[in-house]
């Protein structure tokens, strides 16, 4: 459905190597408007890597990557500003604990001067009302629950009108009572248009919500489908191999 | 009465020494503060060299600029180094003796707040300094933001304890000539050749210094502490 949209991010043999260690092998894929890729993987298979390459918080040792056409991996590129367009959300939430939750969604826009601190108010509000959380804004992090956190951290990255949403296994640090909640954000968010590239093992979201589901494994993509074919017809036996254990 | 009132006279007024005493306190405080101002934003800045440097392997030049300085100071006796700077560097220049004394000291404070700072600035966890990148903020930004408010909190029991150090080492700027609340002790003792009230009321007059110094940091740390819960 999402091929005749616009590339949004284009990786060309995206290779990575931690001194001796080859993390990513030469990955190319592209990335299209509206599109939800969910990433899954092995642990140690490169797939947090790859993600945290497409808004160089990792600088890749070889290929390149496009974002709107502009090659990030090269040293010239204001990443600051490419990475306005990019949000990120982390596994670990990495509110800023200092800051009220209000504040930690103002703080990017105002600072940055993209809008004015009323306009970043009202957006802020928004965004709260939009994760459920508009009675939390004068809250500090410390006081959320996990799922709490990660919603506001969604919140803070959508404040910057960002044209992609990159998740870094958004619900592995949860409890497991508060994995629901933040899936249901991210559902309502790739309903709303959102082109969303998520790194989970949450198998049930992938099925659901993905457009396209892509295995990593040992720095490569072994395979990439839709969600119908990848679970029900997957092809690698290292697929094969890694489904029937997490499903 | 009328003798306890005489024995006051004789350590508190007597010969001038009323003006001693409060020119002592007004040195002390005066060295004090001038040198806690250069410690603090010395220290800051070379902390910044340092910990930009060890991230980012840039600032090479500057890095080594700091660490021999960090070597140097920690290195030397500051009392040397007083010295040094009234003997030696302000010889020819005509300026106050507690001028000096505060460049002295703050040049000798900043290279224990700087590690003091940079442990600090380490101890923040790095996915903070990636959710700010993340954002779009340079690195500049996330370090006033969002690194350094969390950095200065972690430190801030160290810090006030650098800042209780520095005021009473300010105890041996009376060797560059400057009258000192210790400086005054001695005076009055030599006046009245008597060691043990002069000595005791300077220590008492440090010690209602220091904490005046740790009740308002104690302030400044519980108003920092009010995002824990």
């Amino acid at each position: 459905m999402t091929t005749n949209e616009k590339v949004l991010i284009k990786v060309e043999n995206l290779q990575k190597s931690f001194e001796d260690n080859k993390v990513l092998d030469g990955i190319s894929t592209e990335i299209r408007q509206g599109e939800v890729v969910a990433v899954i993987g092995p642990s140690g298979s490169g797939k947090s890597t790859f993600l945290r390459s497409l808004n160089r918080l990792e600088i890749p040792t070889g290929g390149k990557i496009y974002f709107e056409g502009v090659d990030i991996t090269a040293p010239e590129t204001d990443i600051d500003h490419v990475r306005q367009k990019i949000g990120m959300v982390f596994q670990q939430f990495n509110l800023f604990p200092h800051k009220t939750v209000k504040e930690n969604i103002l703080l990017a826009p105002v600072t940055l001067k993209l809008m004015t601190p009323e306009e970043a108010e009202k957006k802020a509000m928004e965004l709260l009302t939009r994760v459920g959380l508009p009675d939390k804004a004068d809250a500090y992090p410390g006081s959320l629950s996990g799922g709490q956190k990660q919603r506001i951290a969604i919140a803070r990255a959508l404040a910057m009108n960002p044209d992609v949403m990159l998740f870094d296994e958004p619900t592995s640090a949860l409890d497991p009572e508060m994995v629901g909640e933040v899936l249901e954000i991210m559902k309502e968010l790739a309903e709303s248009g959102m082109t969303m590239v998520v790194v989970t093992h949450e198998m049930g979201f992938a099925r659901e919500v993905a457009t396209r589901v892509v295995f990593i494994n040992e720095g490569n993509i072994q395979e990439e489908n839709t969600p119908q074919e990848f679970f029900a017809n997957p092809q690698h036996p290292r697929l094969r191999e890694f489904l029937s254990k997490v499903l | 009465m009328e003798n306890l009132q005489h024995q006051f006279n004789r350590y508190f007024v007597d010969n001038g020494a009323t003006e001693w005493w409060l020119t002592g306190l007004k040195t002390t405080l005066l060295v004090t503060v001038i040198a806690l101002c250069i410690g603090v934003v010395l220290g800051l800045l070379i902390a910044l060299i340092r910990s930009t440097h060890e991230q980012t392997g840039k600032l090479k030049l500057l890095n080594i600029v700091a660490r021999v300085y960090l070597t140097i100071i920690r290195g030397t006796p500051s009392m040397i180094q007083i010295l040094f700077f009234y003997s030696v560097i302000f010889a020819t220049i005509n300026l106050n003796n507690i001028v000096i004394g505060g460049i002295a000291f703050g040049i000798n404070s900043g290279a224990y707040v700087a590690e003091i700072f940079r442990s600090g600035i380490m101890s923040v966890d790095k996915g903070q300094t990636e959710a700010g990148r993340s954002l779009g903020l340079n690195s500049a930004q996330t370090m006033r933001l969002i690194i350094i408010p969390q950095a200065f909190k972690n430190v801030l029991p160290a810090l006030i304890n650098e800042m209780i150090v520095l005021l009473k080492e300010t105890a041996i700027i009376g060797y560059i000539g400057t009258i000192d609340i210790t400086k005054a002790a001695t005076l009055v003792q030599s006046r009245t050749y008597d060691a043990l009230v002069p000595l005791l009321s300077a220590a008492i007059f440090y010690l209602i210094l220091v904490m005046i110094l740790t009740y308002f940091m104690g302030k400044l740390e519980r108003r920092l502490r009010k995002s824990d819960h």
